[in-house]
């Protein structure tokens, strides 16, 4: 926002520059009695630059109705469809797929299958807006092992099983492997220049529209000492507020793959247990991390279960822990060769 | 009880020698003319004007010489201004028949306990008409987290409109339920989102200009004013100014508009004496700041909502579930705040 832009008589606009006023953020912050004298302007004057800022700030956003998100009509503050999980029951699950503005977050034991789900978003991504993808590609963070290259090409083999709606000749020309890019990041230095300097100029050129981060927990619990929670929670929540600002502002899904901790003393838990009463274990990374995510998922192995609609393997639970749109249900699915499905099993039951 | 001259707001020195020239009640000043209180009380004339246009001014206004609302008057215009019922009959009858109009109210709790789901609530039920127990008003929403969906409006909205429907008896009911339909209600609920904290300051500041261009807003909710005040915060004390002011101009905006206010606010681990516990987010004094704070939390596999401060109601504990209704096990269709015994 420029000073020099807003409808002011030039005579108070110098006056707030002399002042070394230069943005919003430094008009607004400031009280009424502050700006009278810092620019030794009279009080309706400093009103009226209040104003003036307060309205080229707004103006970028103005003012909608529900009806008009309804409708479809501001597709910038509501897209209207969701990213597909490349699988129909758990596409039902999450009342259409993935949210494609906010965090996404995926927690579970390791072995669970979070990344295989995060490489099964990376190539539903690139699937025209028909077929339930973005028509762009995906970000994979890498923080703990290195990105598992082979799995990839087995699942990129196979599509034509898991998505079988999309016909043989448009799948053939979308270039899978070309639009994943990878990035490692060995500390949380190198995480958030990633963030803040790289991954945007991705979303900026329209390369990519979904961004993966696996595991957002490792960086965070193996740098900071168990005292230094005041110091983790800061650095977490500058994280998640740039990966807000750049879900929100390229219209962009970001899943987050977490890990999880131990219920250590369910009975004597001050923190909240989220009402999951008989769980073993939660979500790692504390309440800060907690109030930034839009919303939560859990998977599960389900061991001494049966295996489910004939598939091999242990069978998996993917539970919606936490969603301001979706109930607290679960889904059971399984990990194949062309990726992880769930099914319609009455497994599906509200936990509450 | 007559109001004295020493309250008036002029300036001390003409204060002192009106009182000393015999001046107590203002009632004695009212039928003087600028000369003549000039002469007798030593001032200028110019002193004189001001001083009873001071008071004069008051008078034409409608209030008493004494000056101001008397208390008898003050609670019949705060009956008349209604409350927002929720739906859950435990949780209205907690906030003694709903969430306050003309008040600003806090909602605290820890993720996925309830508040946005509250909020939205609230936010259709304002809407319900006055035949129903309703406000028919409209509503304003301002997102800075990014949680409101407009997929869980619609559900709660289809479940009051069916709600309503179910209860209508008369004409008069049936023929306002013709104005409450999934499309009216959908078009009088009008979302801000702000992304950062001076988005939210600039939007506040120009809330009261839409509030008089809209005047049947009923409810103004802020989901959640924590979230941008939490980070890029180095200096907590112009934070805590910032809030101060925030909650002033609320407050100024719930008494001036007669809207209720919600605030939505976040849970922190306070770590103290070896044992965590949580509190509400932004800080001790932030406390002070709305009139009323609901406090939802866990216990066990059960949502409880306590009525933590409140000048008007004792505290309660009261437990809520998020109900939803299922017509097909594989799509969830409505859902609203539901009581259930407290067992």
């Amino acid at each position: 926002m420029d000073i020099g832009h807003l409808e002011l008589n030039p005579r108070i606009i110098n006056a707030v520059k002399k002042a070394n006023l230069r943005s919003a953020r430094d008009i607004l912050s400031l009280s009424d009695s502050d700006l009278q004298r810092l620019t030794h302007l009279s009080a309706s004057n400093v009103r009226s630059v209040r104003s003036a800022v307060a309205l080229a700030c707004r103006s970028r956003s103005p003012a909608v109705t529900a009806l008009q998100l309804y409708r479809g009509e501001r597709p910038a503050l509501e897209p209207g469809h969701k990213l597909t999980t490349g699988c129909p029951a758990l596409d039902s699950l999450l009342r259409g797929g993935v949210s494609l503005t906010g965090i996404t977050e995926l927690a579970g034991e390791s072995g669970a299958g979070k990344t295989q789900l995060g490489l099964q978003l990376c190539l539903t991504v690139q699937y025209p807006r028909e077929y339930g993808g973005l028509s762009s590609g995906a970000v994979f963070i890498c923080t703990e092992d290195s990105f598992p290259i082979k799995r990839l090409r087995q699942l990129i083999t196979l599509q034509s099983r898991l998505k079988a709606d999309c016909p043989e000749d448009q799948r053939r020309r979308i270039p899978f492997s070309d639009n994943i890019y990878v990035e490692h990041a060995a500390d949380l230095g190198a995480l958030q220049t990633c963030i803040s300097q790289r991954v945007p100029i991705l979303l900026s050129q329209g390369l990519v529209r979904l961004v993966v981060v696996d595991s957002v927990a490792a960086l965070f619990r193996c740098e900071f000492r168990p005292e230094e929670t005041v110091e983790r929670a800061r650095h977490l929540l500058a994280f998640a507020s740039t990966l807000h600002r750049l879900s929100h502002s390229f219209c962009a899904p970001v899943l987050c793959i977490n890990q999880v901790t131990d219920v250590v003393d369910p009975s004597g838990l001050a923190v909240s247990n989220m009402g999951l009463a008989e769980t073993k274990v939660l979500p790692a990374l504390g309440m800060a991390w907690a109030n930034q995510v839009l919303v939560r998922l859990m998977l599960r192995r389900m061991e001494g279960h049966k295996s489910v609609d004939g598939w091999s393997g242990t069978p998996r639970k993917l539970e919606v822990l936490l969603a301001p749109h979706l109930p607290r249900t679960s889904c059971l699915c399984s990990i194949v060769e062309e990726g992880v499905r769930g099914s319609f099993t009455p497994g599906s039951t509200p936990l509450d | 009880m007559q109001r004295t001259v020493s309250s008036l707001p002029i300036a001390p020195p003409v204060k002192v020698k009106l009182i000393s020239s015999g001046f107590q009640y203002v009632a004695d000043l009212c039928d003087l003319r600028p000369l003549q209180l000039s002469k007798e009380a030593g001032i200028s004339q110019q002193e004189a004007v001001d001083v009873l246009q001071e008071v004069r001014g008051k008078r034409d206004q409608g209030v008493a010489p004494g000056g101001g609302l008397t208390a008898l008057e003050l609670f019949e215009k705060e009956q008349g201004l209604g409350s927002i019922v929720t739906f859950c009959s435990a949780l209205d009858s907690v906030l003694g028949g709903g969430l306050p109009v003309g008040k600003t109210s806090e909602v605290c709790g820890a993720p996925g306990v309830g508040k946005t789901q509250l909020c939205i609530q609230l936010a259709v039920d304002v809407q319900i008409p006055l035949c129903f127990g309703g406000l028919g008003g409209h509503a304003v929403y301002i997102d800075t987290e990014g949680s409101f969906l407009v997929q869980r409006v619609v559900d709660m909205a289809e479940a009051a409109v069916k709600h309503c429907s179910l209860l209508a008896e008369d004409t008069e009911q049936r023929e306002a339920l013709k104005g409450f339909t999934l499309e009216t209600i959908l078009s009088n609920l009008f979302l801000f989102r702000c992304h950062d904290y001076v988005e939210l300051l600039a939007e506040i500041y120009l809330l009261p200009d839409f509030l008089a261009q809209h005047p049947e807003v009923r409810l103004v909710v802020i989901d959640s004013i924590a979230f941008p005040f939490r980070h890029d915060f180095e200096d907590l004390s112009q934070r805590t100014r910032l809030l101060n002011g925030l909650a002033q101009q609320l407050i100024q905006m719930a008494t001036q508009h007669n809207i209720a206010v919600v605030l939505t606010n976040q849970m922190t681990t306070k770590v103290g004496n070896g044992q965590s516990k949580l509190v509400p987010a932004l800080g001790e004094s932030w406390g002070h700041a709305a009139t009323q704070r609901l406090i939802l939390h866990w216990e066990g596999q059960q949502r409880l909502a306590s009525l933590y401060k409140s000048p008007s109601h004792p505290e309660a504990t009261v437990p809520y579930q998020i109900t939803v209704s299922i017509c097909n096990p594989l799509t969830v269709t409505s859902g609203s705040f539901h009581h259930s015994s407290i067992h």
